[in-house]
C-alpha cells in the first residue's frame, strides 16, 4: 500500500532535486564531501616540512606552501575534513535539539511550554559569540569541544522557531481529529506532524550547519581551538600568525577562505531552493513572466496578451 | 434598449502553468444595463470571480487575459495603458471583495483609508475631504467617533460597511460586489444587503453581484448569469431563473438548498416514523462551562464561551445545534469529543458518572464511542498521508480488525459513504480529491469506529452547494441503518431542520430555546429564533424593507 | 525572569568548569599580582569559604547594585570603569553600522519583494548571499590589506588617531569616522544579505494578502501601495530580529573589534579571555546580557507603536 507516486513527499524531493539552485548546492556540497573523503589518498602530507615556506603557487605545490613550509593544497583538502564534519555534527544536533525540546514545549503547551520556553528564552539572550570565546577558552580544544560549545549556543533559535511552527500544527484539525480516535501523542508528533516540518527542518539543518561552520572558524581564527590539527579555521589562524597579509602570500589563505565560502554558499543556494518548492507561487510566477512577451508588467495590473496580435 | 453600461465580448483568461494552460474563464458575454442589478453566480472553480477581476484587470499572477473586450465608456479596458487602468479604476468601477473582512490595511485607521482614495481620484482637499468621509461613514450607519479606529477594532459586519462606504466614496457608476457577505453571519448578512439595495434605491449605482448562493441571488437581482468551468451556461432575467431556469445545473443549484419555511418535505432526510428512541439519555450535559484566558499586554481577561449549557440525548437521535459565529458551538463540539477541557459542568456518556473536568486522560473507550467530523474537510485530513493510512490508523488503533481484513474493511468502509471504487480512493491524497470526496473520507473515518455519537461541526459548509444535500443524506442513512446518534452542529437554520429531530439554539454561549425542530420553526418564542427564521425564509428582503419604511413613517 | 536566569548561569558557569578555576587562576598569578589584587579576585568571586548559597546572595547583591568588581589585567581599575569607555566605541561602531544595514536591507528587500523576477531580484541575493558566505574576519582582513595596507585610503586600526584629543572637536571627530569607515562597511557589506532576504520574504507574503489587493483595486499609485500599504505592514515581523540584533550590537562586533583593534567590548572580552580576567568577563557578559533584554523590551514598545493590533 505505501505507493509513493504522488507523496508529498516524493513530489518535495523530486522537486528539489529538479529546482536548479539546489542542484547547483548539491552538486558542489558532494564535490567537497568526497574530496574530504579522498583526500588523503591524492595529496600530499599537509603535515610534513615540504619546501622553503611561503613559496608562490609552482608545478609541485600547486598553491604554494604557508609559513611552516606545508604544501597549502593538502592543507584546504585535508583541513576541510574536521571543519565540514563538525559543521554538519553541530547542525544535526542542533535541528535535533530543536525539534525535541521545541516539539514538545510547542505541542503540549501549559507548564510543560511555561518551563521549557523560559530554558529556550535564556539561551536566546545569552551573547552566543562571547560565551562560545569564554567556553573555548575554558575547555580542552579539539572537535567535541567546539561541537558541544556550538551547540549550546546554537539551539535556541532553532527550538524557538520549530516550537512556533509545532503551536499552529497543534491546533490543526488534523491532529485534533487524530486525537479524536485515540492516537497516542507521540505518535501524533512523529508520524503526523514531523512530515509536515519536513521543510522547517531541513532548512533548518542546513541553516545551522552554516552557522556551525562560519562560527567554528571564527573561533579557530581567535586561537581558540586545537591549534595542532589542520583544520580550515587553524589554516586562517596560522596565516594570520604567520603576516601571510603584510608579506602578500595570498595563496596561504585565499583557497581556504574561497572554500568556506563556496561551500556556505552552496548550502545556501539548497535553502533556496527549498524556499521555492514550499512555496510554489514563487516558481509559477516565474514561469508566467517567462510567457509574456517582452512588454513591461506593472504589478497589479493584468497583462493582457492577445495570440492574433 | 439603451446603450449598456458595462459591455464584456469573449472575454478569455488563461492561468499559465508550466505545462498547459489552465482556461480559467472562456469565451464568456454579457452586457450590463444602468440602474439594474445583475447577479453572476457559480461554484468554486466556476471562474466568477477571475471575471470580475479581469474587468478590473487586478488578476494576480499567473493569469494572462487572452482575448475580449471590456467596453465601459466606449472604452476598452483591455487595449488602454497601464497608467490609464489606474486611473480609471474606482472612478467608474468600484469594487467590494470577497473577504472584506481581510480588505482593510490593518495598520492604518479606516478614515486613513477612505481619504486615501479621495485624495487620488477627486480634487478634494482639506476640510472637503473630512467632510466627504464623515458623509459616507453616516451613509452606512457608522459612527463617526470610530473615523480613528483600526479595522481590527470594528466588527466584521462594520468592516464590510466601512469597505462598501470606500466604494461609495468617489460614486462610480457601477459597484462589484464580490461575495460581500459569505464570511458574514446570516442576520447581518441580511442586514447589510437590506443597507445595500436601500443605498442604491438613493444613490443610482449599477450592481454587478457575484455569489455562489443563487438563492440569495434571486431575492434582489434583476437578471442572472449562470457560470460553471469558466463558461457562461445561462443567462436570463431573474424571474425566468426563479421559475426553474432552462439549463439542468441552475435546476441542481436552485433545488439544492432546503428552505427553513414552508410546510416540511417528507424524504429520507426528515425522521422515520417508526424510530424508537432509547429510554435512557446517551449523553447528558451538566451545567457545562467554558472560560478562556485572553491575555494582553496589559492585562488579562477571562471571555466565557459556554455558559452554564445543560441537555440531553437520547440514543438514535439528531439533534441540531444551531448558532452564529461567536455562539460557542463549535466549541461545545470540542468539549463533548474531549479535545478540551470544562472550565465547569459534566458531560456524562451511557450514564458514566465520572467527572470529565477532573479527568487527566481520556480513556480509549471514549475514542470509538464519541467521534468527531470537521468543518474544513482539507483541514482535517493529514496531506503526507493517503486515505488508506486516515482509515487504517483508528482501526489498527482500537485493535477492531485483523491485518488480513484490514484492507478489505477499508474498501467496505469507503464504499459505505459513496467512495467507488474504494480500491482506487484508498491510494489516493487528501489533494487528488474534490472536497465533497474528502469530507466523505473524513466521515468515512469516523464511521468506521462504531461509535456511538457522532459530532459533526458544519461539516457541509465548506462545500459547494451542489454536493451538501449528498454530505447531509449520509448522516442521515446512518442513523437508519446503524441506530447512531448525531449532533448536527450548523449555522443554517434551514439545513438544521432539515435532518435534526429537535433543535437548540445557541446565542452567546447559552441555549435560549429548545424545542422539536418543527415546532420551533412553526412557532418560535425567543426574539432571536425569530430573526434567524426569517433570515433564512424567501422573502426576507421585503420584510427586512417594510420594517424601515415603517420605522420611517414613525 | 530571563534576566534573573542569566544572571544565575553567569554565577555558574565558572563554578561548574572542570578543574577548581580558582585555584588555576590562584596558581597562574602567584607572584605575578600584588596581595591586594589576589584579594580583589577573591572578593569578586565571593571565593571566599562561605558556603555556595551565601556566595550566590553576595553575588547577587553586587550586581544589582551595579558593582562589578576590580580587574585583574587592569587593576587596579573597576571593572565598571574599563567596560563604560568600550561600549561607547562600540555603540558607535556596531550600532550605527546595524542600523545602516537593516535600513538599506529592508528598503532593498521591499524594493526587489516588489520587482519580484525583475533584474535586480535576480542578482541582487545570490550576490550578496555569496559575499555573506565568507568568514568574515576573512573579508575583513582582506578589505584591510587592499584599502589599509596596499591603498592606504583607510587607517590600519584603533578608533582615532594618535594626533588628535579625544573631545568634542572637528579633528577628532572626523578622525573617529575616518577610522570606523572600514570596519563598518565590511559589517555592513556581509549583514545586509540578509536583512534584504528577510524583507523580501515577508514582502512577498504581504504582497499576497487581501488589502494589497483592495488596494490595487482601488487605482492607488504603486509607490503608495509598495510603502503604505506593503512595507508598512511587512516590517513588524522584521523588528523582533532586529531588537536580536540591537542586542548583540555589544557582542556582534568582536571579530571586526579583533581585526581593526578597535577599542570597543568584543576586543575588550578577547583580552579578558587571553588575561584569565575573570571579573572582566563576567562584567562584559552581564553587560551584553543586559543590553540584549534592554533590546528586546525596546522592541516590544515599538511593536506597541507600529502595530495598533497590539494596543486594545
Amino acid at each position: 500500500m505505501n505507493q509513493l507516486h504522488d507523496s508529498i513527499f516524493v513530489r518535495w524531493v523530486t522537486g528539489i532535486i529538479q529546482n536548479r539552485k539546489a542542484k547547483t548546492g548539491v552538486v558542489i556540497i558532494f564535490i567537497f564531501l568526497f574530496l574530504a573523503l579522498l583526500g588523503p589518498l591524492m595529496t600530499q602530507d599537509s603535515t610534513a616540512f615540504l619546501s622553503t615556506p611561503l613559496s608562490p603557487p609552482s608545478s609541485e605545490h600547486l598553491l604554494g606552501t604557508n609559513g611552516q613550509g606545508q604544501d597549502v593544497l593538502a592543507q584546504t583538502i585535508i583541513g576541510s575534513r574536521q571543519t565540514l564534519l563538525v559543521g554538519f555534527a553541530t547542525g544535526i544536533l542542533v535541528v535535533f535539539i530543536g525539534a525535541l525540546i521545541g516539539g514538545i514545549s510547542g505541542y503540549y503547551g501549559g507548564k510543560i511550554d511555561d518551563f521549557l520556553s523560559l530554558l529556550i528564552n535564556v539561551f536566546l539572550v545569552m551573547p552566543g559569540l562571547p560565551l562560545m570565546v569564554i567556553l573555548a577558552s575554558w575547555l580542552p580544544p579539539g572537535p567535541a569541544t567546539l561541537t558541544g560549545v556550538l551547540v549550546l549556543t546554537g539551539w535556541a533559535w532553532n527550538a524557538r522557531v520549530i516550537r512556533s511552527q509545532m503551536m499552529t500544527f497543534r491546533s490543526r484539525d488534523f491532529v485534533s481529529a487524530a486525537i479524536v480516535s485515540g492516537e497516542r501523542n507521540i505518535r501524533i508528533i512523529i508520524v503526523e506532524i514531523m512530515p509536515r516540518m519536513l521543510s522547517l527542518l531541513a532548512s533548518s539543518f542546513i541553516g545551522a550547519s552554516i552557522y556551525a561552520i562560519g562560527a567554528q572558524v571564527g573561533l579557530e581564527f581567535l586561537g581558540l581551538g586545537d591549534v595542532s590539527t589542520v583544520t580550515w579555521g587553524t589554516n586562517l589562524y596560522w596565516a594570520s600568525n604567520d603576516m601571510a597579509l603584510l608579506t602578500g602570500s595570498w595563496w596561504t589563505f585565499v583557497p581556504t577562505g574561497l572554500s568556506i565560502a563556496i561551500v556556505s554558499f552552496a548550502l545556501t543556494l539548497i535553502n533556496f531552493g527549498i524556499d521555492e518548492v514550499t512555496n510554489p507561487r514563487l516558481i509559477a510566477e516565474r514561469v508566467w513572466r517567462a510567457n509574456i512577451p517582452t512588454k513591461k508588467i506593472v504589478n497589479g495590473v493584468t497583462p493582457v496578451v492577445k495570440s492574433h496580435e | 434598449m439603451n446603450k449598456p453600461l458595462l459591455s464584456i465580448e469573449n472575454l478569455c483568461v488563461n492561468y499559465i502553468t508550466s505545462g498547459r494552460p489552465i482556461k480559467a474563464v472562456n469565451n464568456v458575454s454579457f452586457e450590463i444595463q444602468e440602474g439594474e442589478i445583475f447577479g453572476l453566480v457559480g461554484e468554486s472553480g466556476s471562474g466568477k470571480s477571475t471575471v470580475i477581476q479581469a474587468v478590473l484587470r487586478t488578476l494576480p499572477p499567473p493569469a494572462v487575459i487572452t482575448d475580449g473586450k471590456v467596453v465601459i465608456n466606449d472604452k476598452d479596458i483591455l487595449s488602454i495603458s497601464d497608467t490609464e487602468v489606474l486611473k480609471y479604476r474606482w472612478k467608474e468601477i468600484s469594487i467590494v471583495m470577497q473577504s472584506a473582512l481581510n480588505a482593510l490595511n490593518p495598520v492604518l485607521t479606516i478614515s486613513e483609508q477612505i481619504e486615501d482614495v479621495l485624495r487620488e481620484h477627486s480634487s478634494l482637499q482639506g476640510q472637503a475631504i473630512q467632510d466627504r468621509t464623515e458623509e459616507l461613514l453616516s451613509l452606512i450607519d457608522i459612527d463617526i467617533s470610530r473615523l480613528d479606529s483600526y479595522p481590527h477594532q470594528l466588527s466584521g459586519g462594520m468592516r464590510q460597511r466601512v469597505v462598501i462606504a470606500i466604494a461609495l466614496a468617489l460614486m462610480p457608476p457601477l459597484i462589484i460586489m464580490d461575495e460581500p457577505t459569505t464570511a458574514l453571519d446570516v442576520i447581518v448578512e441580511r442586514e447589510i444587503i437590506a443597507k445595500i439595495i436601500e443605498l442604491r434605491k438613493n444613490l443610482g449605482f449599477t450592481i454587478l453581484f457575484i455569489t455562489h448562493d443563487l438563492n440569495l441571488l434571486l431575492e434582489f437581482a434583476d437578471r442572472v448569469a449562470v457560470m460553471k468551468n469558466g463558461k457562461l451556461v445561462e443567462m436570463d432575467s431573474a424571474q425566468n431563473i426563479r421559475g426553474g431556469g432552462k439549463h439542468d445545473y441552475t435546476q441542481k443549484l436552485i433545488g439544492s438548498l432546503p428552505s427553513a419555511s414552508g410546510p416540511r418535505e417528507r424524504g429520507m432526510l426528515s425522521k422515520p416514523e417508526n424510530l424508537s428512541l432509547g429510554s435512557q439519555p446517551i449523553l447528558e450535559i451538566q451545567n457545562l462551562s467554558k472560560s478562556f484566558i485572553d491575555s494582553g499586554i496589559f492585562n488579562s481577561t477571562s471571555i466565557d464561551v459556554v455558559k452554564n449549557v445543560s441537555f440531553q440525548i437520547y440514543p438514535g437521535e439528531i439533534i441540531g445545534l444551531v448558532g452564529e459565529s461567536g455562539s460557542g458551538k463549535s466549541t461545545i463540539a470540542k468539549l463533548i469529543a474531549r479535545l478540551i477541557r470544562p472550565t465547569s459542568g459534566n458531560i456524562l456518556l451511557n450514564g458514566n458518572n465520572k467527572k470529565v473536568s477532573e479527568a487527566q486522560k481520556v480513556p480509549l473507550e471514549y475514542r470509538k464511542q464519541v467521534q468527531l467530523v470537521f468543518q474544513d474537510p482539507f483541514g482535517s485530513l493529514n496531506s503526507v498521508h493517503t486515505v488508506f493510512h486516515h482509515l487504517a490508523r483508528p482501526l489498527v488503533r482500537h485493535r477492531l480488525v485483523t491485518k488480513q481484513n484490514l484492507f478489505q474493511t477499508i474498501i467496505e468502509n469507503l464504499e459505505t459513504v459513496g467512495l467507488k471504487p474504494g480500491e482506487a480512493f484508498a491510494r489516493k491524497f487528501p489533494h487528488e480529491m474534490s472536497g465533497g470526496e474528502r469530507q466523505r473520507v473524513a466521515i468515512a473515518r469516523a464511521l468506521s469506529l462504531n461509535p456511538d455519537l457522532i459530532i459533526a461541526d458544519e461539516p457541509t459548509s465548506m462545500l459547494d452547494v451542489s454536493i451538501r444535500m449528498e454530505i447531509l443524506e449520509i448522516f442521515a442513512r446512518m442513523r437508519i441503518e446503524k441506530n447512531l446518534t448525531i449532533i448536527f452542529i450548523t449555522h443554517d437554520l434551514a439545513s438544521a431542520r432539515y435532518i435534526a429531530d429537535r433543535i437548540f439554539v445557541l446565542h452567546n454561549g447559552s441555549i435560549v430555546e429548545e424545542n422539536s425542530a418543527e415546532q420551533l420553526i412553526q412557532s418560535p418564542k425567543e426574539e432571536y429564533t425569530k430573526q434567524l427564521i426569517k433570515a433564512a425564509s424567501p422573502g426576507w428582503l421585503e420584510s427586512l424593507s417594510l420594517d424601515n419604511g415603517d420605522m420611517k413613517n414613525a | 525572569m530571563a534576566a534573573w536566569a542569566a544572571l544565575t548561569l553567569n554565577f555558574f558557569i565558572p563554578r561548574l568548569m572542570p578543574g577548581d578555576p580558582a585555584a588555576i587562576i590562584f596558581a597562574r598569578f602567584r607572584g605575578k599580582l600584588k596581595p591586594e589584587a589576589i584579594q580583589a579576585l577573591r572578593e569578586t568571586f565571593g571565593l571566599t569559604n562561605e558556603p555556595l548559597l551565601g556566595q550566590y546572595w553576595s553575588y547577587l547583591k553586587s550586581m544589582l547594585i551595579g558593582d562589578l568588581g576590580i580587574s585583574i589585567a587592569y587593576f587596579p581599575e573597576p571593572v565598571t570603569n574599563i567596560i563604560s569607555s568600550a561600549l561607547l566605541w562600540t555603540i558607535f561602531l556596531a550600532g550605527v553600522s546595524l542600523i545602516i544595514s537593516f535600513s538599506i536591507g529592508t528598503l532593498l528587500g521591499t524594493f526587489i519583494a516588489w520587482n519580484r523576477g525583475g533584474k535586480l531580484d535576480s542578482i541582487l541575493p545570490p550576490v550578496l548571499a555569496f559575499i555573506g558566505a565568507f568568514p568574515y574576519f576573512w573579508l575583513a582582513m582582506v578589505a584591510l590589506y587592499i584599502f589599509g595596507f596596499e591603498l592606504s585610503w583607510f587607517p590600519l586600526g584603533h578608533a582615532y588617531g594618535e594626533n588628535v584629543t579625544p573631545g568634542f572637536n572637528i579633528s577628532f571627530i572626523l578622525s573617529a569616522l575616518h577610522h570606523a569607515a572600514l570596519p563598518a562597511l565590511t559589517m555592513i557589506l556581509v549583514s545586509l544579505g540578509g536583512w534584504m532576504l528577510s524583507m523580501r520574504n515577508i514582502m512577498i507574503t504581504t504582497l499576497g494578502t487581501d488589502y494589497i489587493s483592495f488596494a490595487h483595486a482601488k487605482g492607488l499609485p504603486s509607490l503608495q501601495i509598495m510603502l503604505r500599504y506593503a512595507a508598512r505592514n511587512a516590517i513588524l515581523p522584521n523588528f523582533t530580529g532586529f531588537g536580536m540584533a540591537l542586542g548583540f550590537v555589544l557582542s556582534g562586533a568582536l571579530l571586526t573589534e579583533i581585526i581593526f583593534s578597535y577599542p570597543g567590548q568584543g576586543y575588550l572580552l578577547l583580552q579578558a579571555v587571553r588575561a584569565q580576567d575573570f571579573p572582566l568577563m563576567q562584567g562584559l557578559f552581564m553587560t551584553i546580557t543586559f543590553a540584549v533584554l534592554a533590546a528586546n523590551w525596546l522592541v516590544d514598545i515599538a511593536i506597541l507603536i507600529f502595530d495598533p493590533r497590539t494596543r486594545k
